[in-house]
This record gives structure tokens, sequence and C-alpha cells, in this order.
């Protein structure tokens, strides 16, 4: 339902090295299927949001093309991409000041009747009823705003849902049921999702999980076969930067 | 009595469809159009005959009081003084709001000075609007002026909002606050075109538990340009803030300066100041939810002056 055709998306080098550029995403190609749960995980700097960004349009491909239900979405802007059936979930949501979350799922449904928006809540689960008329503004906590953000991607019914790193702010009590909520909308509504995540529960429930490094796909295939790979990746590669000790047992 | 177009200024300003149920005075190009009074408030015409005396009685409740003025006569430059006392343990809402409507090339203007006395205890809403309309090119000015006495424990909420259409707005706010008083201003500004606003805003916090809040939102489009001043001095035990806000659109321009003067050491007072086009990250989201990006800038500035 999603295939990415030898897709690039190249930056100029930083200064030091005048003249140079540099491919974050570097030559990828691959199929998402329809209903499938995908976990894209990684080292930090990787590739894993740039990526994602890259399917939803909010960076524009340097090279190749993306199809998305067979038709060319690489010229489309980020609200044809959404009016397409693709939803983003952000790492670090925007905050406004005087837009509240009924406001944003108004926008996401196009509903404003008070039943229906409350359903939508319902469904939703991870969200308090006292959540709907609170502004999206700095005064929400990091956790808070997060649940939001999956709250109105869920609420748009997408085709394809995109979660950048949606655990993050959350605790610990929330991460099950939220990756269960996941699992639910993909199971009622076929809803292919990616979610990119370095937690472990993310890439359990995954039916496939991706490991992306240096801006190339490397792995593709169930956990227990990403395992030695992700262990590698574990071990620290700025240790030369860094001159820490040897072995200082920092997993960056 | 009220033509069309004074009605879309009445409701406009004033949220109106017709005559509002309480008390109210409705002022038409600088004459006294309609009045009507209630139990608890009285409403005079003030001794030199430029304004109205509003007198709330000591402990009344849930009532509101409506005076809006209209301008659509050209060349005319309505200057008003009204007072309003608000008597203790009273809790009031005031709705003013002055509409111009400018069908010619004459200049149009309104200044409204408006004092509060607010009593002991006592709780007041104040919401005022400004707006101008109409297809002349006479300048359409407004220069609204509140001054706010606070008593001991009194509370005053004041919303000011300034919508669209005025050329030059001379605006200033000043209030004096006693002890445990609490004053909340927000103001809302759009420019637009070549128009221009200024907003000088004085609070000084005499009583001791004294709280002051001054929200500013300012939108600038088009050429226009705006200036905020925001001074809160400090003479006793208080806690004040304030926050002002503006968006640069087109090639607006903006100036912000926030004062925070402690003359006593228990004086606690903060600002946050920003100024900036819309940012990038907000845009995005509202694109990723499927709104263009002329919606979403709409909806975001929509949003602010809310």
């Amino acid at each position: 339902m999603l295939e990415l055709k030898n897709i690039y998306f190249t930056i100029p080098e930083s200064e030091e090295r005048e003249g140079g550029r540099r491919n974050i995403i570097n030559g990828i190609d691959y199929v998402f299927e329809k209903g499938k749960f995908y976990a894209i995980t990684g080292p930090n700097g990787s590739g894993k949001t740039t990526l994602a960004k890259l399917i939803m349009g909010i960076y524009p491909l340097s090279q190749g093309t993306i199809l998305f239900k067979g038709q060319d979405i690489s010229p489309l802007s980020i609200t044809e991409r959404a009016k397409a059936g693709i939803a983003y979930s952000f790492q670090q949501p925007a905050r406004f000041k005087g837009i509240t979350f009924r406001d944003l799922l108004t926008i996401a449904t196009g509903v404003d009747d008070e039943r229906k928006l409350l359903e939508i809540l319902g469904r939703v689960g991870i969200c308090p009823l006292s959540f709907l008329d609170k502004e999206v503004d700095a005064r929400l906590s990091g956790g808070e705003i997060k649940k939001i953000e999956l709250a109105t991607t869920i609420a748009a019914n997408p085709a394809l849902a995109i979660y950048d790193e949606p655990d993050t702010g959350i605790d610990l009590w929330t991460i099950g049921p939220m990756v269960s909520l996941l699992k639910k909308e993909l199971a009622e509504r076929q809803t292919t999702t990616i979610v990119v995540s370095h937690n472990r529960a993310f890439l359990e429930a995954a039916d496939v999980v991706m490991i992306i490094n240096s801006g190339r796909i490397v792995y593709d295939g169930n956990l227990e076969g990403a395992m030695p790979l992700l262990d590698d990746l574990s071990v620290c590669t700025y240790r030369d930067s860094c001159e820490g000790e040897r072995d200082a047992g920092c997993y960056r | 009595m009220l033509d069309a177009i004074d009605k879309t200024l009445l409701k406009t300003v004033a949220d109106l469809e017709g005559l509002p149920k309480g008390a109210y005075n409705i002022r038409k190009n600088g004459k006294l159009l309609s009045r009507q009074v209630s139990a608890n408030i009285d409403i005079e015409s003030n001794a030199e005959g430029t304004g109205i005396v509003v007198t709330v009685k000591p402990g009344t409740k849930n009532e509101s009081v409506h005076i809006p003025v209209i301008l659509s006569q050209a060349g005319l430059y309505d200057v008003v003084y009204n007072t309003f006392i608000i008597g203790e343990d009273a809790d009031v809402t005031i709705v003013a709001g002055c509409g111009i409507h400018c069908g010619s090339s004459e200049p149009e203007g309104h200044a409204g000075i408006h004092e509060f006395q607010v009593g002991k205890r006592a709780k007041v809403t104040y919401v005022e609007k400004h707006y101008a309309s109409g297809d002349g090119r006479g300048r359409r000015s407004l220069n609204p002026t509140t001054r706010v006495f606070l008593a001991e424990g009194a509370r005053a909420e004041m919303e000011l909002t300034q919508i669209a259409g005025v050329d030059e707005a001379n605006r200033v706010n000043e209030a004096d606050l006693g002890p445990d008083s609490m004053l909340l201003i927000t103001e809302r500004v759009l420019t637009d075109g070549d128009q221009s606003a200024v907003s000088t805003n004085n609070i000084v916090m005499k009583g001791a538990g004294s709280r002051a809040n001054m929200i500013s939102r300012s939108v600038m489009k088009g050429n226009s340009k705006q200036i905020f001043y925001a001074t809160i001095d400090a003479q006793n035990r208080c806690f004040g803030h304030i926050e002002c806000d503006a968006i640069i659109m087109d090639n607006g321009t903006n100036e912000t300066m926030p004062s925070l003067k402690a003359g006593h050491p228990d004086a606690e007072l903060t600002h946050e100041a920003s100024i900036g086009k819309i940012a990038n990250d907000q845009l995005t989201k509202l694109m990723s939810l499927g709104l263009t990006y002329d919606q979403a800038v709409n909806r975001i500035i929509q949003g602010f002056l809310k």
C-alpha cells in the first residue's frame, strides 16, 4: 500500500566540510503492506524520523518516488497526503495558544457534535474527558500532549498512521494500553501502522521490525532475528570522539 | 429607531440582535439613542453632559449593563466620559463597544474614557469591542482609555478587543490595585493595511496581596504597526505578570516593551514576550490534519485572538 522507490534525502554538509553533501536517507526501497504493524528502530541520527517525515511530505524528497495505494504522492503537499489518508503523530507536538484538544479533534475529523466527539474519546481510551477543553499550550505536560497527539492521529481514521516515538514522556503504565490501542485500530480498520521507537513494547507488538542505520534499511523481519544486530548497534560508536572510559556502559 | 447599519454594528460590538434585556444605554452619533435602568443599576447623564454615570447597588448579582456607541455620521469625533461605580459585593458584567460605519471620505472617531470604581469584594467583568466598517475612505480612529480603581478584595476582568477596520488607535489602560484585589486584562488587537495601534498600560499595585495579569495578543497584517507598552509598578507585597505575544504576517511591524518595577522586597513580578511569524511546527501540524496552508494560518490566528 506504500512503496518507497530508491528514495534519497540529501542536505549540505556541515561548514567544516565545505561544499560537500550528505545523504540522510541513502537510497531506500521498500514496500509496506496494508494492515501490518511496522516498528522502525535504529541508533540516534540514523534517519528514522527523516524517513517518516519524507512519507508525510514534511521534508521534500531529494530523489526517488513514493507510491501510496498505487498513486505517486511524491509531488503532493502535506495537506494532500493527509486527505489521501496518511496521518502523522509528531515526536514533539506543536503547542498552540487558544486552540483546544476539541478544536484539533474537530479539524482532524470534521465532527463537532459533542456526542460524536465523546464517542471518539471513548474509542481512543487513553485521554480523560477533562482533556477535551484543555488548550494545547505550554501548560500541558509532555505526557498529556503526546496522548492528545496520538488521539488526533487515530481519530482521523487514516489508512496509514505514522507515529514518531509515541512513548516519549508517557508513563510506564500507559505504554501497554497505547500498544493495545494501536493493535486494536489495526485489527478493526486495517490501519497500516508505522511506529518509530526504541521501546521494546512496540518492537514486540510489530509484525515487522525494521532497523535503519546511516540512512539505509539494514534489517527487516521479526524481532528475534533483529536482536543480534540491535545488540551490535547498542555498542557505543562515539567512543573516539567522547574519549571516555573504555566502556562506560553508556548506550548512545 | 435602529437602522440596518446600526443593527450590524450593534451585533458586532455587543452581540446584540436588538435592544438588550436589563440596563442599557445606546449612544449614536454623539447623542443618547435609548436608555433603560433596572432596579439595581442606575444610569444618569453626568453633570457636564459629556457621558454617563452607571451606579450599581451593593450586593447586585448576575446583572449586566450594555453601553454600546455607534457612529455613522461623517466628520464626527465623539468623546465620551463614562463612570462606573460598582457597589460592595456586587457581581456584574458591563458590555461596551464602539462600532464606526464610515461611508464618506471624512474622518470619524470616538474616544471613550471609562473610569471604574470597584467597591470592596465586588467583581466586574468588562467586555469592550472596537470595530469599524464601511466603504468610505475617511480615517477611522478609536482611542479608548480605561481607568480602574480596585478597593480591598475587588476583582476586575477586562476583555478589550479591536477587531478590524480601525485606522488609528491609541489605547490607554490604567489600574490602581488595593489590598487583596485582582486584575486580569486581556487585550487583543488585529491591524491590517496601513493601520497603526498603540497600547499603553500602567498597573500600579498599591495593596498588599494584590494580583495582576496582563495578557496582550497582537496580530499585524499588511503593512500595519503596533506598539505595546506595559508597566507594572509594585509598591507592596504582590504578584504581577505581563504576557505579550505578537504575530507578524506580511510586512507588519511590532514593538513590545514590558516593564517591571519592584518597589517592595516581597513583590513578585514576571513577564514573557514574543514577537515572530507563526511557528512552522504549528502550520505543519494543522496541515497534517488536512487543512491547507491558508486555512491553517487562519485557524491559528483565530485561536490566538480568541
